[in-house]
């Protein structure tokens, strides 16, 4: 049935093979190539949409990624400040102030006889900030004496700008400073359309007159003077497109360019080009734009660089490794002199001009002296902090302007002096925390002896045994039950024994193996007796005392065993600090905070940290344990500093030592500074030190250093000072044999009196005479 | 009976007397804005960014408002008229709690004139009261009621 139809279908594939041979026309070719040639538009056409598309997409939603930014507390200026030539001096270096007599610009400062002339630079702030000013400070004998404008007018406050101490980019790793065009240095757009783009405002994107003329004046210089590329192409490549160099690259890049040109203006062109460009390399930290650049290589804002840095930075773009001014120094210099060169050559320098910044060094500032990376310990910080409030991505590109509450100046003090102390034993390590105690706020953070070297932060992570620091939170529980005890209450400093539920044997000891009998609270937490503070602990119940030191702020776990009495209790520098902190305010639990504020990348707020106390316990129950701490240091463990430190300085504080030396710690407030000082071994060893003869000297040293208030002395309403017998049990007279006068709170003073002396009258002699009317 | 009239007499004079100087002495220690002559505040750098904070309030921006307090109280942390000011702005803010507590630390540091502590205490109760706190609020009023008889 098949075959009647086979053999003509054969025939038919024959002709067919033959046809085409047979048609070939220039007519059909005509017809093939407009065909092809109307796909090709059409897939031309779609592809130019989607480019323009992509062109326009990402320009317009583009959203710099800027990392959030975290500044110091801005220096206050006021007259009686606190602060000497030195200081003031760190203060101008630290924030790269040029010496040029007139302080002329921002940023810069001169010398008059008793002062310094100096012109800030502003800021924003969450109160407004500061314009940038002229300042007279006139320093007598360690304060601002006298505080004008320029023109000698009288200025109640001004504030230097904050320090960038760091940036928080978790989620990548580009960092850049935005920069508006109004603000870029005319100068350097000059100077950079000299080098790269000549024709930047006559052509459409690309330009094969530029081309052409690079082309011979690199061959005339013998070197690469001129790029080839425009800068709106070279911002493609930057913006869109891989470092590839291929043809395919290029092919996409120039219709990118001319779709860039049509759409948006030469201005806006030019200011995201000198924010996105490449520029260097930071670790894993790539800097792109030239506001961060003129931070990273001169530790100054873009806006006060001067001819020669501005070259220099116009010369990176052509390799910003290859010419890296900090590894490649005379490469470095000879690629910025053809910048100068080529900028004198369009007019935009004289001859003298270019012969001075020809002979200028490059002033670039060593890699790692600046602030941004000074203080890794203390960003820690304010990264766990914000992270609480802050998702990654927020942080990493919303431009977040932090405002910490470093205090840059107690920073540097904490750092020395423990760096000072630490020299000569090279296994021990350390750290430091200094807060204000009324505002919370951590003023200084040192987690590393070698305090530039990011790591193991031991302020916020080294868990150790808290050693005596733990006693005040057993006295302060005691406190808190006023009938049982008061300050003069006597506890017994003598061997016992507590068996545990698992059958352990409990057995506390004292430093010395020695025991002193029976002694008042205060004494024996002077003396940071062991015996007699586990005794009393016993008797107040160790409920209580972990209740106390929950409320102190506690918030780690604390084991139901007595030997919390003693500190055997794991915390880290920053919670023992947070609990101290509570102790310093008289009772106020405030929570530390490294931040003030957060405002968005224009300045506006966006978060507030505001001081928030809690009342943990009475204000009269807090002046006893700070009068009992005041003790340690005039007639106890601390007696050292007291000798160190002006007489009209009142301070409190607590030694700790944890048991083999392993940990060594001093705790201790004035009225506006806490400071905590930890030593120990990262291998857990001896450290060879006691709170007294280690941490304790360390402490003198930062607090003698710092502007201190003393603690009020004056009892609050409800504590009275009153002589009571050795025993504690009768009022006294002042004299009579081992009495000793104590502040008690009305409700503990005992109704009973001794025959010895003249005895206070307790209240209720007035009291109750008064009384007796209402009665 | 002779006794009790003897001391209502005493008391009486005493009273008077009293009177008579403290009308006196809250005229010489009161500044005519109501902060206590005794108070350091008064003439300090401190004072300009108080009254930074008073026109900062006036113009809304209490966030402002509380950043001039805080810097204030840096430079005079014993001004009990800084916390004052900073606990009726936080009362104004809505956050009682540190209203409270910076009105405690107020009273810590006030000078011994019954008006003024009155005023502070009667800024506890009504902080208090917004925490909830109802019997904590009729303790501080009755502070008020006991100043207020002297």
């Amino acid at each position: 049935m098949s075959t009647p139809r086979k053999s003509p279908s054969k025939k038919k594939s024959a002709a067919k093979k033959t046809a085409p041979r047979a048609s070939v026309s220039p007519r059909r070719w005509r017809r093939l190539f407009w065909q092809f040639s109307a796909v090709m538009l059409v897939v031309g056409l779609l592809a130019l949409a989607w480019l323009d598309a992509l062109v326009r997409q990402r320009f317009e939603n583009h959203q710099w990624q800027l990392p959030a930014r975290v500044y110091s507390r801005p220096v206050e200026l006021y007259s009686g400040r606190e602060l000497n030539e030195q200081n003031l001096q760190q203060l101008l270096e630290l924030l790269r102030y040029r010496q040029d007599g007139t302080a002329r610009e921002p940023g810069s400062y001169g010398r008059f006889s008793g002062g310094v002339l100096l012109h800030t630079r502003g800021f924003r702030d969450s109160d407004g900030g500061e314009s940038a000013r002229l300042l007279r400070i006139r320093i007598d004998s360690h304060r601002i004496g006298v505080l004008t404008d320029g023109a000698g007018k009288a200025v109640p406050v001004a504030r230097l700008e904050p320090l960038q101490i760091g940036s928080i980019h978790p989620g990548h790793s580009e960092d850049r400073v935005l920069v508006r065009l109004e603000e870029v240095p005319p100068l350097l757009v000059h100077m950079l359309m000299a080098v790269e783009d000549r024709s930047f405002h006559e052509h459409h994107g690309i330009s094969i007159r530029g081309l052409t003329r690079a082309v011979f004046a690199n061959l005339r210089a013998g070197e690469v003077e001129q790029g080839g590329s425009t800068l709106t192409q070279q911002l493609v490549k930057n913006f869109w497109l891989t470092r590839e160099r291929s043809l395919s690259r290029k092919l996409v890049e120039l219709p990118m360019a001319l779709l860039l040109e049509l759409h948006y203006s030469k201005a806006q062109i030019l200011e995201t080009y000198l924010n996105e460009v490449y520029l260097g390399q930071d670790g894993g930290r790539a800097i792109h734009g030239m506001g961060l650049a003129a931070q990273f290589y001169f530790g100054q804002p873009l806006a006060e660089l001067k001819p020669h840095q501005l070259a220099l930075l116009v010369g990176l773009l052509k390799g910003p490794s290859y010419y890296d001014p900090r590894r490649h120094t005379e490469r470095s210099l000879q690629r910025r002199n053809v910048v100068l060169q080529a900028a004198a050559g369009q007019g935009l320098l004289d001859d003298k001009a270019l012969s001075h910044y020809r002979n200028t060094l490059l002033d670039v500032v060593p890699r790692g002296s600046s602030a941004l990376y000074a203080f890794p310990h203390f960003i820690d910080l304010v990264r766990r902090q914000l992270g609480r409030d802050y998702p990654p991505q927020v942080l990493s590109s919303e431009g977040l302007i932090i405002n910490s509450t470093l205090d840059v100046l107690a920073q540097l003090v904490a750092e020395q002096k423990l760096s000072n102390f630490l020299k000569t034993h090279e296994k021990l390590n350390g750290a430091v925390i200094i807060t204000a105690p009324d505002q919370g706020d951590v003023l200084a953070l040192v987690g590393d002896k070698l305090a530039r070297r990011a790591g193991f932060n031991r302020a916020l992570d080294a868990q150790r045994p808290i050693g005596s620091l733990a006693k005040p939170a057993v006295v302060l529980a005691a406190l808190q039950q006023p009938k049982k005890f008061h300050l003069g209450s006597v506890t017994t400093d003598g061997s016992f024994e507590v068996r545990m539920e698992d059958g352990q044997v409990w057995q506390p000891k004292n430093f010395d193996n020695q025991a002193l009998g029976p002694m008042p609270i205060t004494e024996a937490l002077a003396q940071s007796r062991n015996q007699a503070i586990a005794r009393l602990g016993l008797d107040v119940g160790l409920g209580e005392v972990i209740r106390t030191f929950q409320k102190l702020g506690v918030q780690s776990r604390i084991p139901p065993y007595p030997s919390i009495f003693l500190g055997s209790l794991n915390l880290s520098p920053f919670e023992t600090a947070v609990m101290y902190q509570t102790i310093a305010t008289g009772g106020q639990r405030t929570p530390l905070r490294a931040i003030t504020d957060v405002l968005d990348r224009n300045g506006q707020p966006l978060g507030r940290y505001p001081v928030r106390p809690e009342q943990a316990f009475d204000a009269q129950t807090g002046f006893l344990l700070q009068w009992a701490m005041r003790q340690t240091m005039t007639r106890g463990t601390g007696r050292y500093a007291v000798n160190q430190l002006p007489e009209s300085l009142i301070v409190a504080g607590k030694t700790g030592t944890s048991d083999g030396l392993r940990d060594a710690w001093f705790a201790g407030f004035s009225g506006s500074h806490l400071a905590l000082v930890w030593l120990g071994r990262d291998d857990n060893g001896d450290t060879g030190f006691t709170g007294s003869s280690g941490p304790l000297r360390i402490w003198t040293s930062i607090m003698a250093e710092l502007p201190q208030r003393p603690l009020r002395l004056a009892p609050p309403q409800g504590v009275e000072m009153v002589w009571l017998d050795a025993d504690g049990l009768r009022r006294s007279g002042k004299g009579c044999d081992g009495a000793r006068e104590y502040p008690l709170l009305t409700s503990s003073i005992p109704s009973e009196a001794s025959t010895c002396g003249k005895v206070q009258s307790v209240p209720g002699g007035i009291k109750k005479w008064f009384k007796g009317f209402f009665d | 009976m002779v006794q009790r009239v003897f001391r209502l007499i005493v008391l009486f004079v005493l009273v008077t007397a009293l009177a008579a100087c403290s009308g006196r002495m809250a005229m010489e220690q009161t500044a005519p804005t109501g902060m206590p002559k005794s108070d350091p505040l008064n003439g300090s750098a401190a004072e300009s960014l108080w009254q930074m904070a008073v026109t900062a309030q006036e113009n809304n921006q209490l966030a402002a408002a509380g950043r001039y307090l805080e810097r204030a109280l840096y430079m005079e942390p014993d001004s009990s008229w800084l916390y004052r000011e900073l606990a009726e702005l936080r009362l104004r803010e809505g956050d009682a709690q540190s209203a409270e507590m910076m009105a405690q630390r107020s009273l810590r540091l006030a000078p011994p004139q019954p008006a003024y502590q009155s005023a502070l205490w009667q800024l506890i109760a009504t902080a208090r009261l917004r925490q909830g706190d109802s019997d904590g609020a009729a303790r501080a009023q009755a502070e008020v009621a006991k100043l207020k008889r002297r």
